[in-house]
């Protein structure tokens, strides 16, 4: 028998795995999640000092070179070699300034010209305010770029004012700080910071995704075997415990390689995509601290953490494919199913929906009690194992509980599906699902 | 190796309303064409259910070629077309055949030669299309049907059952059928089928088993079954048909206790203490003309009509096939 069970399996995933839709989402779904972590890291780069400030006029009244400090702070964070180009430095006497930011302002509004100017007086030497006027005036990443490479430069012509080495000023300049944050809670160390907190959403949607994608397929394709009739043909070769085993075997497996070749290819888009991108940004830590997360959720998750989702999908998904089975096999149409399903539906969001206290506060009692609950662990879990630390015992006690929920999951499927695959005609009462159960 | 291919013993189904099948028991011969006649709703479709261990009986035993029939390597020698036919819609051909055949415990390679000589044999191979790499929803009804008698014989069961074979054929198809059928029996291959329509039947089977509200009314070689019905049959044509008092002396209770009337044929059946004779001298007198006046024995369509009876037919019709 366990030979038949392979073969159905073997057809389940050969026909799914050679369809359009299987290759469409497989290769689109991480093309997607790479494009939602890409782009705003691309976009935090594109908009950084490179391309915008290139073109801005700095109109130094202060007479102590803080404008040619600025320049040299802005360019840094360039990577182009075009020296051409950069922040125009403009020595002005401060009785001229008025005329030089009128001229600059007609340049400003000529088309294809500055982007904006700077205007440096001795209000910014002492350290109170300088002013800019420009196109990109309303990025907030932007003027705070400008913000600090003019606190910088204020800080080094001052030090220099004051007599420091100017050596060490440059030294000074160059240094780079990138704070890592590290999450620690009572139990210990766990993950890093925001970055486990992206893991452990991405991990999430993915096996729920998953499991719903699947779940649903092996109740389509239950549907599909009852209203072709072509179930009985099958059942009078196989046993229906077997049938629906093999089903659920070749559609996990499905599931299995779709979740493997997103995190492939996901993988491997962020790692070849996002080095072009950060060195495109140059050595300056152009990374703004919104993209940093992101382009590291992938490398948060740890081969161990990867490992153990696995398990749980696996779980999870043997506990409601078989569920979706026995819906599929109690009804005559794909209407019908969609109704039958909703209390399968309602068992997997109810889970779910309690994601972002778990993501606040990943021990608290809540997150612990559905990350043992069969039904939710397996998604409730994974996400809280990205979060905080979890004890290998609750993570071992936590998949015993679900592998018995799958187990109990099963049973209860397996005598609804026999019953339900050969019965046409109404969709059947509680009470008689009941009976079905008992008289199997 | 038992020489009963199906021998099925006091099988009781019960179902939440009604009972499907009572206290039924019957043997069908090893290379036998058997035909299980009952009017719609008799309990055959259940009683096939069982013999395929789809279901489970609640009471007796059933055993194939000696062995129970819960027995895999019993179950792949089976080959079983149901009332309602369907396969893979979306599959290939080719794969849907090779998977129901592997189910069956057939390799791969072989079923791929076998594969290829029932397609060429059911001309769904020519020159211009080989409809074996086409998809199941591409084939016409016809062909469909084809595929599945197809995947019913590909691994060459020593029992082959037919639900209903012919409803929904064309006569080309239902050709195609009866011919398989009889090499099948030449093969030395048990075949049952299902069926309400009693020519089929009558021309086909060696064996009948008339089942109706779950009881079987009657079973054994069909030659015999129609000697135990006796020669009180009547085949009788008439020119221009019962006008005059012609149709009153066949009315005559005394002489015809059942009279089929297809206008110019009559098939009776003679009341108990009547005498042919006396019929025949009566219907002259009366100057019928008649062209035919013969002694026979009873239909299929007859015995089987005396034994269920109309009664039969109504009540079973309420319940599961």
């Amino acid at each position: 028998m366990a030979n038949k069970i392979l073969i159905v399996a073997k057809r389940e995933y050969l026909e799914r795995v050679r369809s359009r839709a299987f290759v469409i989402m497989t290769l689109l779904v991480p093309a997607l999640m790479a494009g939602v972590i890409l782009v705003p890291t691309y976009m935090a780069t594109r908009g950084g000092v490179s391309a915008s400030f290139r073109h801005i006029r700095i109109l130094d009244a202060t007479g102590a070179g803080l404008g040619d400090r600025v320049s040299t702070v802005l360019a840094a964070d360039t990577t182009s070699k075009d020296t051409t180009s950069g922040p125009f430095v403009v020595a002005v006497a401060p009785g001229q300034l008025a005329a030089a930011e009128s001229a600059a302002v007609r340049d400003v509004m000529k088309p294809k010209s500055l982007t904006g100017y700077l205007v440096l007086d001795d209000s910014t030497l002492a350290g109170k305010r300088a002013r800019y006027a420009g196109r990109n005036a309303s990025s907030v990443t932007e003027m705070e770029k400008l913000e600090s490479a003019v606190k910088q430069s204020v800080m080094m012509v001052r030090l220099e004012h004051e007599g420091v080495n100017k050596q060490t000023i440059d030294e000074l300049a160059k240094s780079k700080l990138e704070l890592s944050s590290e999450r620690l809670t009572e139990k210990g160390r766990g993950g890093s910071g925001p970055s486990g907190l992206f893991a452990g959403v991405i991990i999430g949607l993915m096996l729920l995704m998953a499991i719903i994608v699947h779940g649903q397929n092996v109740m389509r394709g239950v549907l599909e075997e009852k209203t072709s009739r072509v179930a009985e043909v099958v059942i009078s070769s196989i046993k229906p415990e077997s049938l629906l085993a093999g089903k659920v075997l070749g559609v996990g497996g499905v599931g299995l390689t779709q979740i493997v070749a997103w995190i492939g290819i996901g993988g491997y888009l962020v790692t070849f995509f996002m080095p072009l991108l950060t060195k495109n940004a140059g050595a300056g830590g152009a990374m703004s601290a919104g993209a940093a997360p992101t382009a590291m959720a992938f490398a948060g998750i740890s081969p161990g953490v990867l490992g153990i989702s696995i398990a749980y999908f696996l779980l999870g998904f043997v506990f409601y494919a078989t569920l979706f089975a026995a819906a599929g096999s109690m009804v005559n149409s794909e209407q019908e199913a969609q109704q039958a399903v909703m209390p399968v539906m309602l068992l997997l969001m109810s889970g779910w929906i309690f994601v972002s206290p778990v993501l606040i506060n990943p021990n608290s009692t809540l997150a612990v009690v559905l990350s043992w609950l069969p039904w939710s662990s397996p998604i409730i879990m994974p996400i809280r194992m990205g979060l905080a630390a979890v004890s290998p015992l609750s993570v071992i006690g936590s998949l015993a509980v679900g592998f018995v929920g799958s187990c109990a999951a099963v049973w209860l499927a397996a005598r609804i599906y026999r019953v339900g695959m050969l019965m046409y005609g109404k969709k059947p009462s509680f009470a008689e699902l009941a009976k079905w159960i008992r008289y199997a | 190796m038992s020489d009963l291919a199906i021998d099925i013993r006091n099988v009781v189904k019960r179902y939440e309303e009604h009972v499907a099948v009572r206290d039924l028991s019957l043997q069908v011969p090893r290379g036998s064409v058997y035909g299980l006649l009952g009017p719609n709703g008799a309990g055959k479709t259940t009683t096939i259910r069982m013999i395929l261990d789809i279901i489970l009986p609640d009471e007796g035993t059933i055993t194939l070629f000696g062995q129970p029939n819960t027995s895999v390597a019993v179950l792949d020698q089976l080959g079983y077309l149901p009332e309602e036919r369907g396969l893979y819609k979306k599959m290939q051909v080719r794969r849907v055949l090779t998977f129901l055949a592997e189910l069956k415990g057939l390799k791969p390679t072989e079923a791929a030669r076998r594969i290829d000589q029932w397609l060429d044999r059911f001309g769904l191979i020519t020159p211009e299309k080989d409809w074996g790499e086409a998809k199941v929803d591409e084939l016409s009804r016809g062909m469909q049907q084809k595929v599945q008698f197809i995947s019913t014989l590909l691994h060459d069961p020593e029992l082959v059952i037919l639900d209903e074979p012919f409803s929904g054929l064309d006569p080309i198809n239902a050709q195609a059928l009866k011919d398989a059928v009889l090499e099948l029996k030449q093969r030395g291959k048990t075949v049952i089928f299902s069926t309400h329509v009693m020519d089929n039947a009558e021309r086909m089977c060696d064996s009948v088993c008339i089942i109706a509200n779950g009881r079987k009314v009657l079973d054994g070689n069909l030659a015999e079954v129609k000697r135990e019905a006796g020669t009180r049959n009547v085949a009788l044509a008439l020119n221009g048909g019962a006008h005059n008092g012609v149709g009153e002396i066949l009315r005559d209770t005394r002489l015809v206790s059942k009279l089929d009337d297809t206008n110019n044929f009559f098939e009776l059946e003679l009341a108990p203490a009547a005498d042919a004779q006396v019929l025949l001298r009566r219907l002259v007198d009366a100057g019928a003309s008649i062209e035919r006046f013969e002694l026979v024995q009873p239909s299929l369509h007859q015995i089987f009509l005396q034994r269920v009876g109309a009664s039969g037919v109504e009540t079973g019709m309420s319940g599961h096939g």
